[in-house]
Protein backbone atom coordinates (compact mmCIF):
# COMPACT_ATOMS: atom_id res chain seq x y z
CA UNK A 1 0.00 0.00 0.00
CA UNK A 2 0.87 3.84 -0.75
CA UNK A 3 0.12 4.83 2.91
CA UNK A 4 3.00 2.42 4.09
CA UNK A 5 5.53 4.54 2.44
CA UNK A 6 3.78 8.20 1.94
CA UNK A 7 1.85 8.34 4.98
CA UNK A 8 3.46 8.32 8.78
CA UNK A 9 0.42 7.28 10.88
CA UNK A 10 2.46 7.61 14.20
CA UNK A 11 2.59 11.37 13.52
CA UNK A 12 -1.33 11.07 12.67
CA UNK A 13 -1.75 9.43 15.74
CA UNK A 14 0.43 12.13 17.59
CA UNK A 15 -1.27 15.13 16.21
CA UNK A 16 -5.15 13.74 16.93
CA UNK A 17 -5.47 16.54 19.45
CA UNK A 18 -3.75 19.28 17.34
CA UNK A 19 -5.94 17.83 14.31
CA UNK A 20 -9.53 18.14 16.54
CA UNK A 21 -8.30 22.26 17.49
CA UNK A 22 -7.43 22.56 13.73
CA UNK A 23 -10.77 21.12 13.41
CA UNK A 24 -12.85 23.99 15.60
CA UNK A 25 -10.62 26.91 14.26
CA UNK A 26 -11.48 25.89 10.54
CA UNK A 27 -15.41 25.24 11.63
CA UNK A 28 -15.17 28.56 13.70
CA UNK A 29 -13.86 30.90 11.01
CA UNK A 30 -16.02 28.93 8.45
CA UNK A 31 -19.50 29.77 10.87
CA UNK A 32 -18.46 33.51 11.48
CA UNK A 33 -18.12 33.92 7.62
CA UNK A 34 -21.07 32.48 6.39
CA UNK A 35 -23.15 34.26 9.36
CA UNK A 36 -22.06 37.38 8.84
CA UNK A 37 -22.42 36.80 4.38
CA UNK A 38 -26.36 36.08 5.67
CA UNK A 39 -27.19 38.75 7.69
CA UNK A 40 -24.79 41.24 5.20
CA UNK A 41 -26.74 39.14 1.79
CA UNK A 42 -30.11 39.30 3.61
CA UNK A 43 -29.96 43.12 3.68
CA UNK A 44 -28.46 43.22 0.16
CA UNK A 45 -31.85 41.11 -1.04
CA UNK A 46 -34.16 42.53 0.33
CA UNK A 47 -32.67 46.03 -0.76
CA UNK A 48 -32.44 44.76 -4.20
CA UNK A 49 -35.75 43.41 -3.90
CA UNK A 50 -37.49 46.21 -2.61
CA UNK A 51 -35.80 48.57 -4.86
CA UNK A 52 -35.30 46.38 -8.24
CA UNK A 53 -32.56 48.80 -10.01
CA UNK A 54 -30.05 48.29 -7.46
CA UNK A 55 -30.51 44.13 -7.95
CA UNK A 56 -27.99 44.45 -11.01
CA UNK A 57 -25.50 46.79 -9.24
CA UNK A 58 -25.36 44.88 -6.53
CA UNK A 59 -24.35 41.47 -8.84
CA UNK A 60 -21.84 43.50 -10.49
CA UNK A 61 -19.88 44.44 -7.05
CA UNK A 62 -20.15 41.48 -5.31
CA UNK A 63 -19.75 39.56 -8.93
CA UNK A 64 -16.51 41.48 -8.88
CA UNK A 65 -15.50 40.70 -5.04
CA UNK A 66 -15.81 37.28 -6.08
CA UNK A 67 -13.51 36.90 -8.79
CA UNK A 68 -10.63 38.60 -7.03
CA UNK A 69 -8.18 36.00 -6.11
CA UNK A 70 -8.06 35.26 -2.38
CA UNK A 71 -4.06 35.65 -2.28
CA UNK A 72 -4.30 39.74 -3.95
CA UNK A 73 -7.48 40.27 -1.75
CA UNK A 74 -5.54 39.55 0.93
CA UNK A 75 -2.63 41.31 -0.45
CA UNK A 76 -5.14 44.64 -0.57
CA UNK A 77 -6.13 44.14 3.26
CA UNK A 78 -3.33 43.87 5.27
CA UNK A 79 -2.03 46.63 4.91
CA UNK A 80 -5.46 48.27 6.32
CA UNK A 81 -6.33 45.68 9.06
CA UNK A 82 -3.11 43.96 9.34
CA UNK A 83 -2.73 40.00 9.75
CA UNK A 84 -5.78 39.65 11.82
CA UNK A 85 -9.20 37.51 12.13
CA UNK A 86 -10.75 40.59 10.65
CA UNK A 87 -8.61 40.46 7.75
CA UNK A 88 -9.62 36.84 7.52
CA UNK A 89 -13.02 37.26 7.81
CA UNK A 90 -14.07 40.07 5.25
CA UNK A 91 -11.97 38.14 2.27
CA UNK A 92 -13.80 35.12 3.37
CA UNK A 93 -17.68 36.82 3.45
CA UNK A 94 -17.06 39.18 0.42
CA UNK A 95 -16.46 35.67 -1.46
CA UNK A 96 -20.00 34.23 0.00
CA UNK A 97 -22.48 37.45 -0.93
CA UNK A 98 -22.66 37.02 -4.45
CA UNK A 99 -23.89 33.34 -4.18
CA UNK A 100 -26.13 33.64 -1.32
CA UNK A 101 -27.99 37.22 -2.86
CA UNK A 102 -28.54 35.32 -6.13
CA UNK A 103 -30.08 32.66 -4.43
CA UNK A 104 -32.24 34.51 -1.99
CA UNK A 105 -33.84 36.94 -4.90
CA UNK A 106 -34.53 34.49 -7.15
CA UNK A 107 -35.75 31.96 -4.81
CA UNK A 108 -38.35 34.80 -3.53
CA UNK A 109 -38.79 35.90 -7.26
CA UNK A 110 -39.43 32.16 -7.92
CA UNK A 111 -42.69 32.29 -5.23
CA UNK A 112 -45.48 31.67 -7.78
CA UNK A 113 -48.08 34.13 -8.39
CA UNK A 114 -51.10 32.67 -7.24
CA UNK A 115 -49.69 32.26 -4.11
CA UNK A 116 -48.64 35.94 -3.52
CA UNK A 117 -52.00 36.56 -5.26
CA UNK A 118 -53.76 34.58 -2.87
CA UNK A 119 -51.68 35.32 0.37
CA UNK A 120 -52.48 39.10 -0.47
CA UNK A 121 -56.09 38.62 -1.24
CA UNK A 122 -56.15 37.31 2.57
CA UNK A 123 -55.56 40.11 3.86
CA UNK A 124 -51.22 39.91 4.44
CA UNK A 125 -49.89 42.68 5.20
CA UNK A 126 -46.79 42.87 2.58
CA UNK A 127 -44.42 42.09 5.45
CA UNK A 128 -46.63 39.04 6.75
CA UNK A 129 -46.24 38.08 2.99
CA UNK A 130 -42.84 37.54 2.90
CA UNK A 131 -42.31 35.90 6.49
CA UNK A 132 -44.66 33.22 6.09
CA UNK A 133 -45.14 32.74 2.51
CA UNK A 134 -41.94 34.23 0.74
CA UNK A 135 -39.17 33.23 2.86
CA UNK A 136 -40.39 30.03 3.60
CA UNK A 137 -40.97 29.08 0.22
CA UNK A 138 -37.89 30.76 -0.96
CA UNK A 139 -36.15 28.31 2.11
CA UNK A 140 -34.89 25.75 -0.59
CA UNK A 141 -33.15 28.12 -2.83
CA UNK A 142 -31.64 29.71 0.29
CA UNK A 143 -30.83 26.60 1.77
CA UNK A 144 -28.93 25.37 -1.89
CA UNK A 145 -27.04 28.74 -1.37
CA UNK A 146 -25.89 28.45 2.04
CA UNK A 147 -24.91 24.95 1.47
CA UNK A 148 -22.58 26.28 -1.50
CA UNK A 149 -21.38 29.13 0.20
CA UNK A 150 -19.88 26.76 3.08
CA UNK A 151 -18.28 24.10 1.29
CA UNK A 152 -16.70 27.32 -1.13
CA UNK A 153 -15.37 29.08 2.44
CA UNK A 154 -14.48 25.82 4.25
CA UNK A 155 -11.94 25.54 1.02
CA UNK A 156 -10.97 28.80 1.30
CA UNK A 157 -10.17 28.94 4.89
CA UNK A 158 -7.39 26.85 4.36
CA UNK A 159 -5.40 29.78 2.65
CA UNK A 160 -5.90 31.94 5.90
CA UNK A 161 -2.86 30.19 7.46
CA UNK A 162 -1.03 33.00 5.36
CA UNK A 163 -2.19 35.93 7.18
CA UNK A 164 -1.73 33.97 10.75
CA UNK A 165 -5.04 32.26 11.21
CA UNK A 166 -5.20 28.69 12.31
CA UNK A 167 -7.56 25.90 10.50
CA UNK A 168 -6.14 22.71 8.56
CA UNK A 169 -4.43 25.55 6.27
CA UNK A 170 -1.64 25.58 9.36
CA UNK A 171 -0.76 21.56 8.59
CA UNK A 172 -0.91 21.98 4.89
CA UNK A 173 1.45 25.12 4.66
CA UNK A 174 3.50 23.51 7.21
CA UNK A 175 3.77 20.05 5.63
CA UNK A 176 4.41 21.85 2.14
CA UNK A 177 7.45 23.70 4.07
CA UNK A 178 9.12 20.85 5.25
CA UNK A 179 7.76 18.66 2.02
CA UNK A 180 6.08 17.00 4.49
CA UNK A 181 3.25 14.68 2.78
CA UNK A 182 1.60 13.30 5.38
CA UNK A 183 1.25 16.52 7.11
CA UNK A 184 -0.25 18.07 3.90
CA UNK A 185 -2.45 15.57 2.89
CA UNK A 186 -3.66 15.51 6.15
CA UNK A 187 -4.77 18.60 6.23
CA UNK A 188 -6.47 18.54 2.41
CA UNK A 189 -8.46 15.65 3.55
CA UNK A 190 -9.64 17.09 6.65
CA UNK A 191 -10.62 20.16 4.58
CA UNK A 192 -12.83 18.04 2.47
CA UNK A 193 -13.97 15.82 5.23
CA UNK A 194 -15.59 19.01 6.78
CA UNK A 195 -17.23 20.19 3.79
CA UNK A 196 -18.92 16.92 3.61
CA UNK A 197 -20.26 16.60 6.78
CA UNK A 198 -21.56 20.49 7.22
CA UNK A 199 -23.20 19.47 3.62
CA UNK A 200 -24.83 16.97 4.80
CA UNK A 201 -25.71 18.83 8.25
CA UNK A 202 -27.20 21.72 5.89
CA UNK A 203 -29.45 19.00 3.87
CA UNK A 204 -30.94 17.92 6.92
CA UNK A 205 -31.43 21.14 8.32
CA UNK A 206 -33.58 21.85 5.22
CA UNK A 207 -35.41 18.58 5.61
CA UNK A 208 -36.36 19.70 8.93
CA UNK A 209 -37.50 23.05 8.26
CA UNK A 210 -38.85 22.31 4.95
CA UNK A 211 -41.37 19.69 5.60
CA UNK A 212 -43.57 20.07 2.73
CA UNK A 213 -40.97 19.61 0.12
CA UNK A 214 -39.30 16.10 1.63
CA UNK A 215 -41.08 14.41 -1.18
CA UNK A 216 -39.77 16.59 -4.01
CA UNK A 217 -35.94 15.19 -3.07
CA UNK A 218 -34.12 18.67 -1.98
CA UNK B 1 -80.31 50.59 6.62
CA UNK B 2 -81.59 47.72 5.17
CA UNK B 3 -81.98 48.84 1.57
CA UNK B 4 -78.27 49.30 0.75
CA UNK B 5 -76.53 46.46 -1.30
CA UNK B 6 -74.03 44.60 -0.23
CA UNK B 7 -71.76 45.50 -3.32
CA UNK B 8 -72.34 48.00 -5.88
CA UNK B 9 -70.30 48.61 -8.83
CA UNK B 10 -71.07 52.46 -9.68
CA UNK B 11 -69.95 53.61 -13.19
CA UNK B 12 -66.49 51.84 -12.98
CA UNK B 13 -64.23 51.56 -15.63
CA UNK B 14 -60.91 50.36 -15.65
CA UNK B 15 -58.19 50.79 -18.02
CA UNK B 16 -54.54 48.57 -17.60
CA UNK B 17 -51.76 51.49 -17.65
CA UNK B 18 -50.03 50.91 -20.93
CA UNK B 19 -52.93 49.55 -22.18
CA UNK B 20 -55.15 51.23 -24.53
CA UNK B 21 -58.25 49.41 -24.12
CA UNK B 22 -60.46 49.48 -21.29
CA UNK B 23 -60.64 46.15 -19.24
CA UNK B 24 -64.19 47.32 -17.57
CA UNK B 25 -66.60 49.85 -19.25
CA UNK B 26 -68.55 52.21 -17.49
CA UNK B 27 -70.33 49.34 -15.61
CA UNK B 28 -72.83 49.96 -12.73
CA UNK B 29 -74.05 46.85 -11.08
CA UNK B 30 -75.59 46.19 -7.36
CA UNK B 31 -75.18 43.00 -5.54
CA UNK B 32 -78.23 42.56 -2.61
CA UNK B 33 -77.45 41.34 0.58
CA UNK B 34 -77.76 37.24 0.48
CA UNK B 35 -77.50 36.95 -3.16
CA UNK B 36 -75.46 34.73 -5.68
CA UNK B 37 -73.98 37.04 -8.68
CA UNK B 38 -72.47 35.20 -11.51
CA UNK B 39 -70.46 37.19 -13.71
CA UNK B 40 -70.18 35.17 -17.28
CA UNK B 41 -68.48 36.29 -20.36
CA UNK B 42 -65.87 35.27 -22.77
CA UNK B 43 -61.93 35.14 -21.73
CA UNK B 44 -60.37 38.37 -21.06
CA UNK B 45 -64.26 40.42 -20.44
CA UNK B 46 -63.08 41.61 -17.12
CA UNK B 47 -64.36 39.77 -14.70
CA UNK B 48 -61.18 38.61 -12.51
CA UNK B 49 -60.53 42.34 -13.04
CA UNK B 50 -63.76 43.20 -11.42
CA UNK B 51 -63.73 40.61 -8.28
CA UNK B 52 -60.22 42.38 -7.56
CA UNK B 53 -61.73 45.93 -7.28
CA UNK B 54 -63.87 44.90 -4.68
CA UNK B 55 -61.35 44.13 -2.59
CA UNK B 56 -59.04 46.39 -3.86
CA UNK B 57 -56.31 44.20 -5.05
CA UNK B 58 -57.03 46.30 -8.44
CA UNK B 59 -57.88 49.94 -8.42
CA UNK B 60 -60.27 51.54 -10.55
CA UNK B 61 -59.51 53.99 -12.91
CA UNK B 62 -62.63 55.80 -12.78
CA UNK B 63 -65.89 55.31 -11.00
CA UNK B 64 -66.98 53.75 -7.32
CA UNK B 65 -67.18 50.84 -5.85
CA UNK B 66 -69.33 50.34 -2.21
CA UNK B 67 -69.66 47.50 0.35
CA UNK B 68 -72.06 47.92 2.27
CA UNK B 69 -72.73 51.47 1.16
CA UNK B 70 -69.12 52.10 2.40
CA UNK B 71 -66.62 53.42 -0.61
CA UNK B 72 -63.90 51.06 -0.34
CA UNK B 73 -61.02 53.15 -1.31
CA UNK B 74 -61.88 54.67 2.18
CA UNK B 75 -61.05 51.69 3.90
CA UNK B 76 -57.71 50.12 4.64
CA UNK B 77 -57.49 47.35 1.77
CA UNK B 78 -55.73 44.63 4.60
CA UNK B 79 -58.50 44.76 6.80
CA UNK B 80 -60.99 45.11 4.00
CA UNK B 81 -59.64 41.86 2.55
CA UNK B 82 -59.92 40.32 6.06
CA UNK B 83 -63.30 40.60 5.55
CA UNK B 84 -63.88 39.38 2.31
CA UNK B 85 -63.70 35.73 1.35
CA UNK B 86 -62.05 34.94 -1.72
CA UNK B 87 -61.12 31.99 -3.82
CA UNK B 88 -58.95 32.82 -6.66
CA UNK B 89 -58.83 31.23 -10.23
CA UNK B 90 -55.70 29.13 -9.37
CA UNK B 91 -56.62 28.02 -6.12
CA UNK B 92 -53.37 29.56 -4.45
CA UNK B 93 -53.29 27.67 -1.71
CA UNK B 94 -50.21 27.97 0.61
CA UNK B 95 -47.83 24.95 -0.43
CA UNK B 96 -45.48 24.49 2.82
CA UNK B 97 -48.73 24.98 5.44
CA UNK B 98 -50.86 22.14 5.46
CA UNK B 99 -54.21 22.05 4.59
CA UNK B 100 -55.48 22.88 8.26
CA UNK B 101 -53.03 25.54 8.27
CA UNK B 102 -54.15 26.35 5.15
CA UNK B 103 -58.00 26.79 6.02
CA UNK B 104 -56.94 28.45 9.39
CA UNK B 105 -55.19 31.50 7.55
CA UNK B 106 -56.94 34.73 7.10
CA UNK B 107 -58.84 33.35 11.22
CA UNK B 108 -54.85 33.27 12.21
CA UNK B 109 -54.31 36.63 10.37
CA UNK B 110 -57.05 38.04 12.81
CA UNK B 111 -55.60 37.25 16.16
CA UNK B 112 -57.70 34.03 17.00
CA UNK B 113 -56.48 32.19 19.46
CA UNK B 114 -55.41 28.10 18.70
CA UNK B 115 -58.07 26.89 20.12
CA UNK B 116 -60.93 29.02 18.30
CA UNK B 117 -58.99 28.30 14.93
CA UNK B 118 -58.50 25.05 14.97
CA UNK B 119 -62.25 24.36 16.36
CA UNK B 120 -63.38 26.61 13.41
CA UNK B 121 -60.95 24.41 10.62
CA UNK B 122 -63.51 21.29 12.33
CA UNK B 123 -66.18 22.85 11.62
CA UNK B 124 -64.93 23.67 7.85
CA UNK B 125 -64.00 20.41 7.59
CA UNK B 126 -67.59 19.36 8.41
CA UNK B 127 -69.32 21.98 6.31
CA UNK B 128 -67.12 20.94 2.93
CA UNK B 129 -67.31 17.34 3.71
CA UNK B 130 -63.22 17.14 3.48
CA UNK B 131 -61.58 13.74 5.01
CA UNK B 132 -60.26 14.66 8.45
CA UNK B 133 -57.25 12.68 7.63
CA UNK B 134 -56.47 15.64 5.14
CA UNK B 135 -56.10 18.06 8.11
CA UNK B 136 -52.24 17.46 7.41
CA UNK B 137 -51.68 17.10 4.50
CA UNK B 138 -49.92 19.67 2.10
CA UNK B 139 -52.05 20.94 -0.72
CA UNK B 140 -49.38 18.84 -3.16
CA UNK B 141 -51.09 15.35 -1.74
CA UNK B 142 -54.52 16.94 -2.70
CA UNK B 143 -56.56 16.02 -5.89
CA UNK B 144 -57.57 19.11 -8.01
CA UNK B 145 -61.72 18.49 -6.48
CA UNK B 146 -59.90 18.57 -2.96
CA UNK B 147 -58.16 21.47 -3.57
CA UNK B 148 -60.97 23.49 -4.96
CA UNK B 149 -62.92 22.38 -1.78
CA UNK B 150 -59.58 23.63 0.34
CA UNK B 151 -59.75 26.99 -1.35
CA UNK B 152 -63.39 27.65 -0.78
CA UNK B 153 -63.10 26.52 2.73
CA UNK B 154 -60.39 28.89 3.36
CA UNK B 155 -62.15 31.80 1.84
CA UNK B 156 -65.46 31.11 4.78
CA UNK B 157 -62.91 30.38 7.53
CA UNK B 158 -63.40 33.99 9.07
CA UNK B 159 -67.14 33.84 8.04
CA UNK B 160 -66.87 36.48 6.05
CA UNK B 161 -70.25 38.22 4.75
CA UNK B 162 -68.90 38.20 1.55
CA UNK B 163 -67.38 35.68 -1.03
CA UNK B 164 -65.40 36.71 -4.18
CA UNK B 165 -64.93 33.41 -5.76
CA UNK B 166 -62.65 33.81 -9.43
CA UNK B 167 -64.19 29.87 -11.75
CA UNK B 168 -63.93 27.69 -8.09
CA UNK B 169 -65.18 25.17 -9.66
CA UNK B 170 -62.66 25.28 -13.13
CA UNK B 171 -60.04 23.37 -12.94
CA UNK B 172 -62.01 19.79 -12.66
CA UNK B 173 -63.55 17.07 -14.49
CA UNK B 174 -67.23 17.80 -15.43
CA UNK B 175 -68.49 14.69 -12.45
CA UNK B 176 -66.72 16.33 -9.93
CA UNK B 177 -67.91 20.03 -10.61
CA UNK B 178 -71.27 18.57 -10.95
CA UNK B 179 -70.73 17.37 -7.09
CA UNK B 180 -69.06 20.43 -5.96
CA UNK B 181 -71.61 22.33 -7.75
CA UNK B 182 -74.45 21.00 -6.17
CA UNK B 183 -72.30 21.25 -2.44
CA UNK B 184 -71.92 24.71 -3.02
CA UNK B 185 -75.80 24.91 -3.48
CA UNK B 186 -76.21 23.33 -0.26
CA UNK B 187 -73.75 25.40 1.36
CA UNK B 188 -74.97 28.29 0.39
CA UNK B 189 -78.80 27.20 1.62
CA UNK B 190 -77.19 27.25 5.14
CA UNK B 191 -75.47 30.22 5.06
CA UNK B 192 -76.82 32.21 2.53
CA UNK B 193 -73.44 34.70 1.82
CA UNK B 194 -73.57 37.55 -0.87
CA UNK B 195 -71.26 36.14 -3.14
CA UNK B 196 -69.97 37.28 -6.85
CA UNK B 197 -68.86 33.97 -8.44
CA UNK B 198 -67.25 34.25 -12.17
CA UNK B 199 -67.94 31.52 -13.96
CA UNK B 200 -67.28 30.92 -17.74
CA UNK B 201 -69.90 27.85 -18.13
CA UNK B 202 -73.06 29.17 -18.63
CA UNK B 203 -75.12 25.94 -17.20
CA UNK B 204 -73.51 27.16 -13.96
CA UNK B 205 -74.09 30.53 -14.06
CA UNK B 206 -77.81 29.40 -14.36
CA UNK B 207 -77.65 26.48 -11.49
CA UNK B 208 -75.74 28.78 -9.52
CA UNK B 209 -76.97 32.03 -9.48
CA UNK B 210 -80.39 34.25 -8.29
CA UNK B 211 -78.81 37.21 -11.29
CA UNK B 212 -76.48 36.39 -13.99
CA UNK B 213 -73.97 39.39 -15.37
CA UNK B 214 -73.71 38.92 -19.13
CA UNK B 215 -70.07 40.55 -20.23
CA UNK B 216 -68.67 41.69 -23.42
CA UNK B 217 -65.18 42.09 -24.25
CA UNK B 218 -63.95 45.44 -22.56
CA UNK B 219 -65.79 44.40 -19.55
CA UNK B 220 -69.41 45.97 -21.19
CA UNK B 221 -72.26 44.67 -19.04
CA UNK B 222 -75.08 43.14 -21.70
CA UNK B 223 -77.73 42.14 -19.51
CA UNK B 224 -78.03 41.48 -16.05
CA UNK B 225 -81.00 39.63 -15.07
CA UNK B 226 -82.43 36.51 -13.21
CA UNK B 227 -81.40 33.47 -15.23
CA UNK B 228 -85.08 33.32 -16.41
CA UNK B 229 -85.44 36.07 -17.73
CA UNK B 230 -82.30 36.15 -19.40
CA UNK B 231 -83.05 32.64 -21.34
CA UNK B 232 -86.25 33.93 -21.70
CA UNK B 233 -85.49 37.72 -22.99
CA UNK B 234 -81.86 37.60 -24.41
CA UNK B 235 -81.25 41.25 -24.16
CA UNK B 236 -79.41 41.02 -27.83
CA UNK B 237 -77.44 38.97 -30.56
CA UNK B 238 -74.43 38.65 -27.91
CA UNK B 239 -76.65 37.34 -24.99
CA UNK B 240 -78.33 35.01 -27.60
CA UNK B 241 -75.39 33.51 -29.00
CA UNK B 242 -73.25 33.45 -25.58
CA UNK B 243 -76.70 31.51 -24.30
CA UNK B 244 -76.12 28.77 -27.11
CA UNK B 245 -79.08 27.24 -29.50
CA UNK B 246 -80.46 24.95 -26.82
CA UNK B 247 -81.65 27.98 -24.43
CA UNK B 248 -85.13 26.64 -24.54
CA UNK B 249 -83.71 23.29 -23.11
CA UNK B 250 -81.36 25.29 -20.43
CA UNK B 251 -84.59 27.06 -19.42
CA UNK B 252 -86.44 23.58 -18.47
CA UNK B 253 -83.64 22.70 -16.25
CA UNK B 254 -84.68 25.95 -14.34
CA UNK B 255 -88.85 24.85 -14.23
CA UNK B 256 -89.78 22.45 -11.57
CA UNK B 257 -92.24 20.01 -12.48
CA UNK B 258 -94.36 21.84 -10.26
CA UNK B 259 -95.28 25.15 -12.46
CA UNK B 260 -96.45 23.51 -15.22
CA UNK B 261 -100.17 22.32 -14.99
CA UNK B 262 -100.65 18.19 -14.57
CA UNK B 263 -103.49 16.34 -17.14
CA UNK B 264 -105.49 13.63 -15.40
CA UNK B 265 -104.08 11.91 -18.49
CA UNK B 266 -105.47 8.82 -19.97
CA UNK B 267 -106.69 7.44 -16.98
CA UNK B 268 -110.62 6.33 -15.22
CA UNK B 269 -111.07 4.87 -11.76
CA UNK B 270 -110.72 1.17 -11.03
CA UNK B 271 -114.47 0.77 -10.99
CA UNK B 272 -115.19 1.84 -14.39
CA UNK B 273 -116.43 0.14 -16.98
CA UNK B 274 -114.20 -1.41 -20.00
CA UNK B 275 -116.15 0.58 -22.28
CA UNK B 276 -115.44 3.33 -19.93
CA UNK B 277 -111.49 2.74 -20.73
CA UNK B 278 -112.06 2.53 -24.29
CA UNK B 279 -113.65 5.50 -25.02
CA UNK B 280 -110.71 7.47 -22.46
CA UNK B 281 -107.98 5.65 -25.00
CA UNK B 282 -109.61 7.36 -27.82
CA UNK B 283 -109.97 10.73 -26.59
CA UNK B 284 -106.58 10.78 -25.57
CA UNK B 285 -105.16 8.96 -29.31
CA UNK B 286 -103.13 6.37 -26.59
CA UNK B 287 -103.15 2.62 -26.28
CA UNK B 288 -103.16 2.38 -22.82
CA UNK B 289 -105.11 3.72 -19.93
CA UNK B 290 -103.97 4.28 -16.27
CA UNK B 291 -106.19 3.69 -13.63
CA UNK B 292 -106.00 5.69 -9.97
CA UNK B 293 -108.65 6.99 -7.74
CA UNK B 294 -108.15 10.71 -6.29
CA UNK B 295 -104.46 10.71 -5.39
CA UNK B 296 -103.57 6.83 -5.69
CA UNK B 297 -102.14 5.50 -8.87
CA UNK B 298 -102.63 1.83 -9.25
CA UNK B 299 -101.25 1.10 -12.18
CA UNK B 300 -102.08 0.85 -16.51
CA UNK B 301 -102.68 -1.69 -18.55
CA UNK B 302 -102.11 -2.05 -22.24
CA UNK B 303 -105.07 -1.45 -24.52
CA UNK B 304 -105.36 -4.91 -25.97
CA UNK B 305 -105.44 -6.33 -23.16
CA UNK B 306 -108.89 -5.02 -22.52
CA UNK B 307 -110.21 -7.57 -25.64
CA UNK B 308 -112.33 -10.01 -23.74
CA UNK B 309 -111.92 -8.77 -20.31
CA UNK B 310 -114.94 -8.81 -18.30
CA UNK B 311 -113.84 -5.88 -15.85
CA UNK B 312 -111.13 -3.82 -15.17
CA UNK B 313 -110.51 -4.95 -11.62
CA UNK B 314 -109.36 -8.41 -13.12
CA UNK B 315 -106.80 -7.31 -15.14
CA UNK B 316 -102.94 -7.64 -13.94
CA UNK B 317 -101.84 -3.74 -13.86
CA UNK B 318 -98.29 -2.93 -14.51
CA UNK B 319 -96.26 -0.68 -12.54
CA UNK B 320 -95.21 2.83 -14.14
CA UNK B 321 -92.01 2.81 -14.82
CA UNK B 322 -91.90 6.41 -15.56
CA UNK B 323 -92.44 8.31 -12.57
CA UNK B 324 -91.00 11.45 -10.88
CA UNK B 325 -91.44 13.67 -8.01
CA UNK B 326 -92.74 17.17 -8.24
CA UNK B 327 -89.36 18.81 -7.57
CA UNK B 328 -87.45 17.09 -10.44
CA UNK B 329 -86.89 19.82 -13.17
CA UNK B 330 -88.61 19.83 -16.60
CA UNK B 331 -85.58 18.76 -18.13
CA UNK B 332 -85.51 15.71 -16.12
CA UNK B 333 -89.08 15.34 -16.80
CA UNK B 334 -88.18 15.17 -20.35
CA UNK B 335 -86.09 12.95 -20.43
CA UNK B 336 -88.10 10.43 -18.39
CA UNK B 337 -91.23 11.37 -20.73
CA UNK B 338 -89.29 10.65 -24.18
CA UNK B 339 -87.75 7.35 -23.41
CA UNK B 340 -90.90 6.06 -21.64
CA UNK B 341 -93.16 3.96 -23.51
CA UNK B 342 -96.21 5.85 -22.62
CA UNK B 343 -94.95 9.10 -23.70
CA UNK B 344 -96.32 10.54 -20.43
CA UNK B 345 -94.87 9.94 -16.74
CA UNK B 346 -96.55 9.79 -13.31
CA UNK B 347 -96.15 12.21 -10.85
CA UNK B 348 -95.84 12.17 -7.38
CA UNK B 349 -95.53 13.86 -4.48
CA UNK B 350 -93.95 11.80 -2.03
CA UNK B 351 -96.96 8.69 -1.91
CA UNK B 352 -99.54 11.09 -3.40
CA UNK B 353 -100.33 10.75 -7.08
CA UNK B 354 -100.49 14.44 -8.93
CA UNK B 355 -101.12 13.50 -12.36
CA UNK B 356 -99.94 12.77 -15.46
CA UNK B 357 -96.98 14.88 -17.20
CA UNK B 358 -97.01 14.38 -21.06
CA UNK B 359 -94.39 15.37 -23.73
CA UNK B 360 -96.56 18.04 -25.06
CA UNK B 361 -97.07 19.89 -21.85
CA UNK B 362 -92.99 19.92 -21.43
CA UNK B 363 -93.28 21.15 -25.56
CA UNK B 364 -95.07 24.04 -24.82
CA UNK B 365 -92.68 24.87 -22.30
CA UNK B 366 -90.00 25.55 -24.47
CA UNK B 367 -91.79 27.02 -26.73
CA UNK B 368 -92.53 30.11 -24.84
N1 LIG C 1 -52.23 43.27 -14.82
C1 LIG C 1 -52.69 43.54 -16.04
N2 LIG C 1 -52.06 44.41 -16.85
C2 LIG C 1 -52.51 44.69 -18.08
N3 LIG C 1 -53.61 44.15 -18.62
C3 LIG C 1 -54.30 43.27 -17.87
C4 LIG C 1 -53.88 42.93 -16.56
N4 LIG C 1 -54.76 42.02 -16.06
C5 LIG C 1 -55.68 41.84 -17.02
N5 LIG C 1 -55.41 42.58 -18.10
C6 LIG C 1 -56.23 42.65 -19.33
O1 LIG C 1 -57.52 43.08 -18.98
C7 LIG C 1 -58.51 42.33 -19.67
C8 LIG C 1 -59.43 41.66 -18.68
O2 LIG C 1 -58.70 40.69 -17.96
P1 LIG C 1 -59.36 39.76 -16.86
O3 LIG C 1 -58.28 38.96 -16.29
O4 LIG C 1 -60.17 40.59 -15.94
O5 LIG C 1 -60.29 38.85 -17.76
P2 LIG C 1 -61.19 37.60 -17.37
O6 LIG C 1 -62.55 37.90 -17.81
O7 LIG C 1 -60.99 37.26 -15.95
O8 LIG C 1 -60.57 36.46 -18.30
P3 LIG C 1 -60.44 34.89 -18.04
O9 LIG C 1 -61.79 34.32 -18.31
O10 LIG C 1 -59.44 34.47 -19.09
O11 LIG C 1 -59.95 34.70 -16.66
C9 LIG C 1 -57.76 41.36 -20.57
O12 LIG C 1 -57.68 41.93 -21.84
C10 LIG C 1 -56.39 41.28 -19.96
O13 LIG C 1 -55.41 41.02 -20.92
MG1 LIG D 1 -60.15 35.62 -14.96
Amino acid sequence: MIADGVIDLGWVFDHLGDMWEASVEHAVLTGIAVSCGLVLSVLLSLIALRWRRTYTPITWVTGILYTIPSLALFTFLVPVFGLSLLTAEIALVSYTLLILIRNIVSGIDGVPDDVLEASSGMGMTARQQLLRVQVPLALPAIIAGIRIAAVTTIGLVTVTVLIGQGGYGVFILRGIRRQFLTEALVGTLLSVALAVVVDLLLVGVGRLAMPWARRAGT
Amino acid sequence: MPNVPAIEFRQVEKIYPGSSAAAVTDLSLEVAEGETVALIGPSGCGKTTLLKMVNRLIEPTAGMIRVFGNDVRSSNPVELRRGIGYVIQQVGLLPHRTVAQNIGTVPELLGWDDRRVWARVDELFDLIQLDPELRDRYPSDLSGGQRQRVGVARALAADPPIMLMDEPFGAVDPIVRKALQQQFLEVQKRLGKTTVLVTHDIDEAITLADRVAILNLGGILEQFDPPMAILRDPANAFVMSFLGHDRGLKRLSLLPISSVKLVKGPAVSRSASIEEAREMMERWGVDWIALADGDVLHGWVPGEELDGASDLASLALRRFESWLTSDASLLDALDVVVSSRTSAAAVFDGDRYLGMLSAETIGREIVT
